[in-house]
């Protein structure tokens, strides 16, 4: 009979293995499905006289090939795989924002600036000025296109984040659920593969989406958390995330998650501390990325618009008045903050920001405790600058621009308040000039060389250029003040330079304050004799006037105001300011790029992040596959090892049957013979 | 249990699918270069290249932009020095016209027919220099002017203007100015030029004219009017010799008043005699008294404002001259003002030439640059077709072996032999 036992056991056994292979080779593509294997155990033999009989075969387990660890590093790495890729995604969108060649955005700028080349070729065309102003407009718009390009990317990131948000909230529920079951399964003392599975991959998916740290407990369930220490589940329960504006700069943008917890305030998490996932590559890109695209187009509107403006300013239309704002730009811009501080930037006031020195950045002033002094801290390197008090603040620029905060409303200790002064510039960029008799195309001063003038002095240029010197500035060391306003010469005589054998020259009437020769580097006050340089621009009260050539002695050139009746309209054929305009293209402005070379920059700088995103998406993704790789060569179904397997449980399972046969023959044996 | 020879079969298809969806994009790429013939698509293909090719385009836009600048003032370059061309002809006829009229026996009528043919070439005279480009702006503009930058006659001193910022626009790298100094051409500074014009005063008796005033030291002069009185003509009996005394006024062009007396050098009767002026020791001014004076004669000596100032008291001078040595006074001083004339029109003519040369230049050199600048830009974004060709190539080798191994491996299974 035993036998018969031993035989039946086996079939059984070898069933049950042939049962599993089945069962591999079924799930065979079933993402996450570990490859169980029959553990057989032999029964223990039958003690008898002659020794231990052994008495079969038995199902000791079904186990699951897994590894743990492997299958943990796989998640990480696929959750950094989630975040560059969808990274990567997205800057693709945005560089192609920012296109160049014939059609970009650079060359919507160079035109423009290109063409007042023909106003200054026919000042009094009105066609060539109304090109111009055309130009301004296209331009404008193709600033605000690109802004708008840029929201409707953060629109549709701000979405995908909200999509994910609500997955991950789907999948924390889903894993306290299955953690619930499989508790009550590991009580049997056989793990359930199939659930541990489904959670192992229910866990994958939520690593997608947000990087988590799984910690297993002895009843079988796995605690998840995320950003280091916040417990997403928690034996059966979950608890869920949300998407938010940053409550540390209301009013920024800035984007967060929040984790919200049963009975407590919401905690922020920001991107740092997600560490992966597609939230974290999201949020990185929103909260970064994204806003240095943004800044970067904004402060090449804000600094184009500003500069055209003031150089508008300094001109007179052909109708004799000084030129109107070509460009709407911001007269202030105000900080973020949660505390009382009234922070602002003044844009209005020519001598409070200096648009060449501009860094496209946004920037948080955080105040000492007790307040009073402060760091300014600039957000895309940290670069920080101090500050002892309010008036200290206010007294100086920093990168081209002056932090402003109202005394009355001190700030509290350790407040922040962020400044994004780049942010919308690019979206609210408007043209507002449309007559072309208000391009001012002409110089509010005009010069003539002396009559009896002997030498070879030829005039290279005169423009307003509203700036002076002031002793004040750099601690005492003097520099350049930018304030719009010029003096213009009296009318009648005007200024007059008269120069002398040794090559200088005498101003007649003497300046108000000391000439500045414009062309040295950094500028240079000029102090009397005033030492004449052919080609060097100087700058006397207000305007520029450039000469080249060599003076004789006693050879004078006189500077008028181009107002004065005695000249008439000879200023409507004048374009000495539209040519002062055109050659802002030549100014450094952009981080010591020109204004023309601007736009090539800020494509080389996406370009160049949009490129390491790429090589970050494609070694992460490489990572996450070889983990992969390495994850599923333990706990995939290889076919041929199945069908191996197949083969060797069938042999088992005939040579069991075959058993059992025998079994049977020798029982049919014994009845016949007994029977006889 | 050691996996280091396992494989899971779902991996190793997912790998082998990846491998050759890899393949087939970085295929699509190379076509896509391909057929754009770029190797810099997008700016994050090749960072630098793609904002050198940028900054290339720019600067190609820009050179067209002042190619397109340039050829405006060399337009109105060639227009102003053609405008000048035409001045020098005219002058030139002006001049034959006085050496015509400057012959010898000729009747009033005679002169009014002249007088007449002067007055019309210095209107058409006056045309020619007020000329104007095909933007309406004034070829001899200077440094800004009226949309008529010379007016004359007027009834004032002086009594022909430039009305105008005497001086010249320099020239650039890039672009060349587009108008003239009109003053610097046409009108004559006191000081500069020192072109000064003798009306004489005659009495009963007098045959008195003078030759051409020539100038010096003219700063001190600085555009003072002289009237120069005859006091006393002696004739020495003795020696045939005759000598002049005379009183000089000068009023300054501040309107001060100075006089001072002095007398010629004897020559021999009937000889010009030479008129030195003198301020404190220097020689300002010299002419020769011709004809015959007598005492109460009177010379005026006045800066004249232009060459259009000394056409214009030639035509004058004409009009009124009378048998006696008036017409000759008038046509030698015509002819001096209008040689002084000449030169400046020439001098100023000379530099417009040297302008369109230069703009010449300037297009040649820009020419060159554009050439650079696209092969710049080529160079930075352009594919290299021969070497894209050979990728593509390469590519599509590989991916077709990468089709025909998976095709092959995924036929290879233990169920096949299993029966």
């Amino acid at each position: 009979m035993s036998l018969l036992n031993v035989g039946s056991r086996a079939l059984l056994a070898n069933q049950v293995a042939l049962q599993t292979t089945g069962h591999n080779i079924a799930n065979v593509s079933v993402t996450g499905y570990s490859r169980q294997r029959v553990a057989l155990e032999t029964v223990p033999g039958q003690f008898t006289g002659a020794g231990f009989i052994g008495k079969g075969v038995n199902v000791a387990d079904i186990l699951r090939n897994h590894n743990e660890l492997l299958t943990r590093q796989a998640a990480v790495a696929q959750s950094v795989q989630a975040s560059d890729g969808v990274r990567n995604e997205r800057f693709s969108q945005m560089q192609n924002v920012f296109s160049g060649g014939p059609s970009g955005l650079g060359a919507a700028i160079n035109d423009m600036l290109n063409s007042l080349g023909d106003v200054v070729s026919a000042p009094t065309d009105l066609t060539a000025r109304t090109v111009t102003l055309t130009r301004m407009d296209e331009m404008a718009a193709r600033m605000r296109s690109a802004s708008a390009e840029l929201g409707e990317i953060s629109y549709s990131v701000a979405e995908q984040l909200r999509n994910n948000t609500t997955s991950i909230n789907d999948l924390a529920k889903g894993i306290a659920n299955i953690n619930e079951q499989i508790a009550g399964a590991i009580g049997s003392g056989h793990s359930p593969n199939d659930l541990l599975d489904q959670r192992d991959q229910m866990i994958r998916d939520l690593s997608q989406y947000i990087q988590v740290t799984q910690i297993p407990a002895s009843d079988g369930t796995v605690g998840i958390f995320v950003a280091g220490s916040q417990a997403l589940v928690l034996g059966h329960t979950a608890s869920q995330v949300s998407l938010g504006e940053s409550a540390q700069f209301p009013g920024s943008g800035q984007m967060a998650l929040f984790f919200n917890r049963a009975g407590a305030p919401p905690i922020e998490l920001n991107e740092n501390m997600l560490g992966g996932g597609e939230t974290f590559g999201l949020l990185k890109f929103a909260n970064r990325d994204l806003a240095e695209g943004r800044n970067l187009l904004g402060r090449m509107a804000l600094a184009i618009g500003s500069e055209m403006n003031y150089q508008q300013s300094q001109g007179l239309t052909l109708d004799g008045n000084p030129g109107k704002p070509l460009f709407s730009t911001p007269a202030q811009i105000n900080g973020y903050t949660t505390g009382p501080a009234k922070g602002s930037l003044n844009l209005s006031d020519p001598s409070k920001f200096t648009p060449s020195k501009f860094a496209a950045s946004d920037y948080e002033v955080r105040f000492t405790a007790p307040p009073g002094g402060g760091q300014v801290v600039r957000l895309s390197d940290g670069k920080v600058t101090d500050f002892t008090d309010l008036t200290d603040l206010a007294s100086q620029q920093i990168d081209g621009l002056t932090f402003e905060f109202d005394p009355l409303f001190p700030p509290a200790a350790n407040e922040r308040v962020m400044f994004q002064p780049f942010a919308n510039a690019a979206a609210n960029m408007q043209a507002l000039v449309y007559s072309p008799r208000d391009l001012a195309a002409a110089s509010p001063v005009n010069a003539q060389m002396g009559k009896s003038n002997a030498g070879t002095l030829q005039l290279a240029g005169i423009k307003a250029s509203g700036e002076h010197w002031d002793a004040s500035l750099n601690g005492g060391a003097g520099g350049v003040a930018t304030t719009g306003a010029y003096t213009l010469p009296p009318t009648g005589s005007g200024v007059t330079l008269t120069f002398a054998a040794d090559g200088t020259f005498t101003v007649n009437p003497p300046p108000a304050n000391p000439p500045i020769d414009r062309s040295a580097t950094p500028p240079q006050e000029m102090s009397p004799p005033y030492q004449y340089q052919s080609g060097h621009a100087i700058t006397i009260d207000g305007w520029e006037i450039t000469l080249q050539g060599t003076p004789k002695a006693g050879d004078s050139v006189t500077v008028g105001d181009a107002k004065d009746p005695q000249y008439g309209d000879w200023y409507t054929r004048n374009a000495s300011n539209a040519g002062a305009l055109r050659t802002l293209r030549d100014k450094k402005m952009f981080d010591e790029s020109t204004l023309s070379d601007g736009y090539a920059g800020l494509m080389a700088t996406v370009g160049t992040r949009a490129q390491s995103a790429q090589y970050a998406a494609k070694l992460s993704d490489s990572i996450a596959n070889n983990l992969e790789a390495d994850r599923s060569a333990i706990s995939g179904v290889n076919l041929d090892e199945e069908a191996a397997k197949l083969i060797q449980y069938q042999q088992a399972y005939q040579a069991s049957a075959k058993l059992l046969q025998i079994a049977q023959n020798i029982f049919d044996n014994l009845i016949q013979t007994m029977g006889r | 249990m050691s996996n280091f020879y396992r494989v899971s079969t779902a991996t190793m298809y997912n790998g082998a699918i990846r491998n050759l969806s890899e393949r087939q994009s970085n295929l699509v790429n190379l076509q896509e270069n391909l057929t754009s013939g770029k190797r810099v698509v997008r700016a994050s293909d090749d960072p630098v290249a793609a904002a050198q090719a940028e900054r290339a385009i720019s600067r190609i836009e820009r050179l067209k932009s002042e190619q397109r600048a340039l050829e405006t003032q060399r337009n109105s370059m060639s227009l102003a020095e053609s405008a000048l061309g035409d001045a020098v002809d005219l002058v030139q006829q002006l001049r034959e016209t006085v050496v015509s009229a400057g012959r010898g026996g000729q009747k009033p009528s005679d002169r009014q027919t002249y007088a007449s043919q002067l007055q019309s070439l210095r209107e058409q005279l006056n045309e020619v220099i007020n000329r104007k480009d095909t933007n309406g702006q004034p070829l001899l503009g200077a440094l800004g002017s009226a949309l008529q930058p010379f007016v004359g006659p007027l009834f004032a001193n002086p009594d022909n203007q430039f009305n105008g910022l005497p001086g010249q626009n320099s020239s650039g790298g890039v672009d060349i100015a587009n108008s003239l100094d009109g003053h610097s051409a046409l009108m004559f500074d006191a000081v500069r030029d020192g072109v000064y014009g003798a009306t004489v005063t005659r009495q009963p008796g007098s045959s008195l004219y003078t030759t051409p005033a020539q100038t010096s030291n003219r700063d001190l002069m600085d555009g003072a009017s002289y009237t120069f009185d005859i006091n006393n003509v002696t004739t020495d009996p003795i020696t045939n010799t005759t000598t002049v005394d005379y009183t000089l006024t000068k009023t300054d062009k501040n309107g001060i008043i100075s006089t001072s007396t002095g007398s010629s050098a004897p020559v021999l009767a009937g000889q010009p005699i030479a008129i030195e002026l003198m301020q404190g020791a220097d020689k300002i001014m010299s002419f020769n008294l011709k004809g015959t004076p007598v005492s109460g004669d009177q010379v005026q000596l006045q800066p004249s404002a232009g060459l259009m100032s000394s056409i214009d008291a030639a035509i004058k001078g004409l009009q009124q001259a009378g048998d006696d040595g008036g017409t000759s006074q008038v046509v030698t001083q015509a002819l001096a003002h209008l040689d002084t004339g000449l030169t400046r029109i020439q001098a100023v003519r000379g530099y417009a030439g040297e302008l369109l040369n230069r703009a010449d230049r300037i297009t040649d050199d820009q020419g060159k640059r554009s050439i650079q600048l696209e092969s710049d830009r080529s160079r930075a974004e352009d594919l290299d077709m021969l070497k894209g060709i050979s990728d593509f190539q390469n590519a599509n080798t590989a991916y077709d072996a990468a089709l025909k191994s998976y095709a092959q491996v995924q036929r290879l299974s233990l169920f096949n032999y299993i029966n």
